[in-house]
C-alpha cells in the first residue's frame, strides 16, 4: 500500500487495536446494525414493538418530496461552501504572505469564528438576518439598499443561502490557516521569476500558488464533503430546516421523522441512506488517498 | 509573492484585508453593544447569576467534556495508527477499513440505537454520555491522519530501537509519540474543537441544567428569551459569555492550532 514495510509482527498488534475497536463497536458497529434492523420494521421509536414491513419505510423515503429536498439541499450546500471557503481562504491567506501592518491580528479575526461553537454563531446570525428588527436589513436600508434588505431566513428563496453563508463565516477562517502554513512552504524563489517573467497578480496565483497548494485543497475538501454531511446544529438553530421544508437538511429529517413524527423506521431508513453516502465517501477518500500516495 | 511591492499595491491589500476583517468582526461587535443596552453590564450580571443555569459549571462542563475526548481519541487512535503503521497482521486492511470507513457519519444519523445505548448502560446525564461518543465518533477521522503521518517515520529508526531489545509499547512511547508529535497536535486540535462545538449529542444525553454543556445553555438562552428589548440585550450577553471562553482558548492555543492544523493534515 505504502513505501513502508512493516517491521513489527505478532498478535501484540490486536491488543493495540483493541481499544479503539470497543468503543466504535459499542457506540458505530451496534448503532449502524440497530438503525439497519429498524429501517425494515414499522416503529414509533420509543417502545418496544416493532412489526416487520420489509423495504416499506425505504418506499416511502423515495417518494418523499422533502426527502428529495433534503438531499438537493445537502448537495448545494456541499459545493457551496467547500468551494467558495477555500477560494475567499486562498485569496486572504495569500495576502497575509505579503506580512503587512496587523498581520496576527487579521489571522486571529477570522480564525475566531472556527473556535466558536455552530450553536452561537447560528444564534448571533438569527437576530442580525431578523428582516424587520435585524441589523443587516437596517444597514441596508440606511445605505438605500432597499432591494437588497431581503427576508434572509423566512423566504424560501433565500434561506438556504443564508444557511451558507453562515457556515462560510464560521469554516472560513480554517482553510485560511490551512492555506497560510501551506504558502509558507513555498520559497520565495519561485515567485521571483515568475515576477521576472513579467507574470501579474492573478497570473502568479492561479498558473504557481494553487498548484502548489494543491495537497491543501484536498485535504480540505475532505474536510468539507465530511463537514456537509454531518451539518446540523447550524441548519437547526438558524432555519429549523424551514420556511416550509425549504431547508431540510438530511440530519434534520432524521431528526425531525424520529423526535417530532414518532417515525423510527423512516428515520432509520433515512439513516441508512446518510450511512451509505459517508462510508462510499470514506471508501473513495482511502482509495484516491492511496492511488496518489502510489504515483509518488 | 509579494518582495518589493509597490506603496499602491500595498495599500490595495491593506484595505482588502481590512473589509473582510470589517465583516468578519461586524457580528461579534454588534453583539458586545447590544449586550450593554437598556441595563448596561448588569445583563452580564443576570446570565451570571440566573436561578437555572449556572455559568461557570457550563463552561467547566464543556471544557471538561472536550479535554477528555480529546485525551480519549489521541491515545486510542495512536495505538491503533502504530499497528496500522508498522506492524504486520491478519485481517489487517479488514480492520482499518472497517474503522476508518465511520469517519464521515454523523451522530444524527443513528440516534435512536445511540439513546438506548446510553440508556441501558445508565450514562444518561452523565459526562460518560458526552465524552464517549464524542470520542467514538472523533476516533476513526483521527486514526486516518495519525496513520499516514506514522508511516512517514523511517523503520531504519524502529529497527535500531529493536536491535536494542526495546518492547513494542517502548517504541512506540520513545519514538511513535515523540516523532508522531505533529500529527498528535493536529488531532488533538480538531477533536478538542469538534467536541466543544457539537451540539446534538448533549441535545440528545443531557436534560439536568447542571450537565449543559455550552452549547446547550446558549440553546437555553435564545429559546427562553421572549420579545422584551430587556431579555433580548441579556440574550446578547449571554452570547458573550458563552463565546469568551473559546476566545480564551483559542488565545491560548494559537501557537498549536496554526502549526497542528496543518502538520499531518490528510495524505492525499
Amino acid at each position: 500500500m505504502s513505501g513502508s514495510r512493516s517491521v513489527l509482527s505478532g498478535g501484540k498488534a490486536y491488543l493495540y487495536i483493541l481499544p479503539i475497536l470497543i468503543l466504535s463497536g459499542i457506540f458505530l458497529y451496534y448503532s449502524i446494525g440497530f438503525t439497519v434492523y429498524t429501517s425494515f420494521h414499522q416503529w414509533n421509536g420509543i417502545d418496544s414493538q416493532m412489526k416487520y414491513i420489509g423495504l416499506d419505510n425505504y418506499r416511502k423515503l423515495f417518494d418523499d418530496k422533502t426527502y428529495h429536498i433534503a438531499l438537493k439541499n445537502n448537495l448545494i450546500f456541499l459545493v457551496c461552501t467547500v468551494f467558495i471557503q477555500a477560494a475567499v481562504g486562498l485569496l486572504l491567506a495569500v495576502l497575509l504572505r505579503a506580512k503587512l501592518f496587523g498581520n496576527g491580528l487579521f489571522k486571529s479575526v477570522f480564525f475566531i469564528p472556527v473556535v466558536m461553537a455552530p450553536v452561537i454563531i447560528a444564534a448571533i446570525f438569527r437576530i442580525i438576518m431578523d428582516t424587520n428588527f435585524g441589523s443587516l436589513n437596517e444597514t441596508l436600508r440606511a445605505l438605500h439598499l432597499d432591494f437588497l434588505a431581503v427576508s434572509w431566513l423566512g423566504d424560501p428563496k433565500y434561506a438556504l443561502m443564508s444557511v451558507i453563508i453562515v457556515n462560510i463565516f464560521q469554516w472560513m477562517g480554517f482553510s485560511m490557516t490551512m492555506y497560510y502554513s501551506g504558502l509558507l512552504a513555498i520559497p520565495d524563489e519561485i515567485y521571483e521569476s515568475a515576477k521576472m517573467d513579467g507574470a501579474g497578480f492573478w497570473r502568479t496565483l492561479f498558473r504557481i500558488t494553487v498548484p502548489l497548494v494543491g495537497s491543501t485543497t484536498s485535504t480540505l475538501v475532505v474536510l468539507g464533503i465530511v463537514g456537509s454531511l454531518k451539518t446540523f446544529d447550524i441548519v437547526a438553530l438558524l432555519t429549523g430546516g424551514g420556511p416550509g421544508r425549504s431547508t431540510e437538511f438530511l440530519t434534520t429529517y432524521v431528526y425531525k421523522k424520529a423526535i417530532d413524527e414518532f417515525n423510527g423506521g423512516m428515520s432509520a431508513a433515512a439513516g441508512v441512506t446518510i450511512l451509505v453516502i459517508a462510508i462510499v465517501l470514506a471508501v473513495v477518500q482511502l482509495r484516491l488517498g492511496n492511488r496518489q500516495q502510489n504515483n509518488h | 509573492m509579494f518582495t518589493n511591492l509597490r506603496p499602491v499595491n500595498k495599500l490595495v491589500i491593506q484595505a482588502v484585508l481590512i473589509l473582510f476583517a470589517v465583516v468578519w468582526l461586524y457580528p461579534l461587535i454588534e453583539s458586545v453593544i447590544q449586550s450593554l443596552q437598556i441595563n448596561g453590564f448588569d445583563n452580564y450580571l443576570a446570565v451570571i447569576r440566573h436561578p437555572k443555569v449556572d455559568y461557570f459549571r457550563v463552561v467547566f462542563n464543556s471544557l471538561f467534556v472536550a479535554f477528555c475526548s480529546m485525551l480519549i481519541v489521541s491515545l486510542l487512535a495512536s495505538l491503533a495508527a502504530y499497528a496500522f503503521a508498522k506492524m504486520q497482521f491478519r485481517f489487517k486492511n479488514v480492520l482499518f477499513y472497517s474503522l476508518v470507513a465511520c469517519l464521515a457519519i454523523p451522530a444524527t444519523a443513528v440516534m435512536s440505537p445511540l439513546f438506548f445505548t446510553m440508556k441501558s448502560l445508565h450514562l444518561m446525564n452523565t459526562y460518560g454520555s458526552l465524552i464517549l461518543p464524542l470520542a467514538a465518533f472523533n476516533a476513526p477521522f483521527m486514526l486516518l491522519i495519525l496513520k499516514n503521518y506514522f508511516e512517514g517515520i523511517p523503520n531504519a529508526i524502529l529497527e535500531a530501537g529493536m536491535i536494542d531489545g526495546s518492547s513494542s509499547i517502548r517504541l512506540y512511547r520513545q519514538i511513535m509519540l515523540p516523532l508522531g508529535l505533529p500529527a498528535i497536535i493536529n488531532v488533538m486540535v480538531l477533536t478538542f474543537i469538534y467536541s466543544w462545538n457539537d451540539y446534538i449529542i448533549p441535545l440528545l444525553f443531557v436534560r439536568k441544567e447542571s450537565m449543559y454543556t455550552v452549547t446547550l445553555a446558549t440553546q437555553f438562552f435564545t429559546g427562553t428569551t421572549g420579545q422584551t428589548p430587556e431579555m433580548v440585550a441579556q440574550l446578547y450577553a449571554a452570547l458573550i459569555l458563552m463565546t469568551i471562553p473559546s476566545i480564551l482558548i483559542y488565545l491560548f492555543g494559537q501557537r498549536y492550532m496554526q502549526a497542528g492544523l496543518t502538520a499531518g493534515a490528510v495524505k492525499s
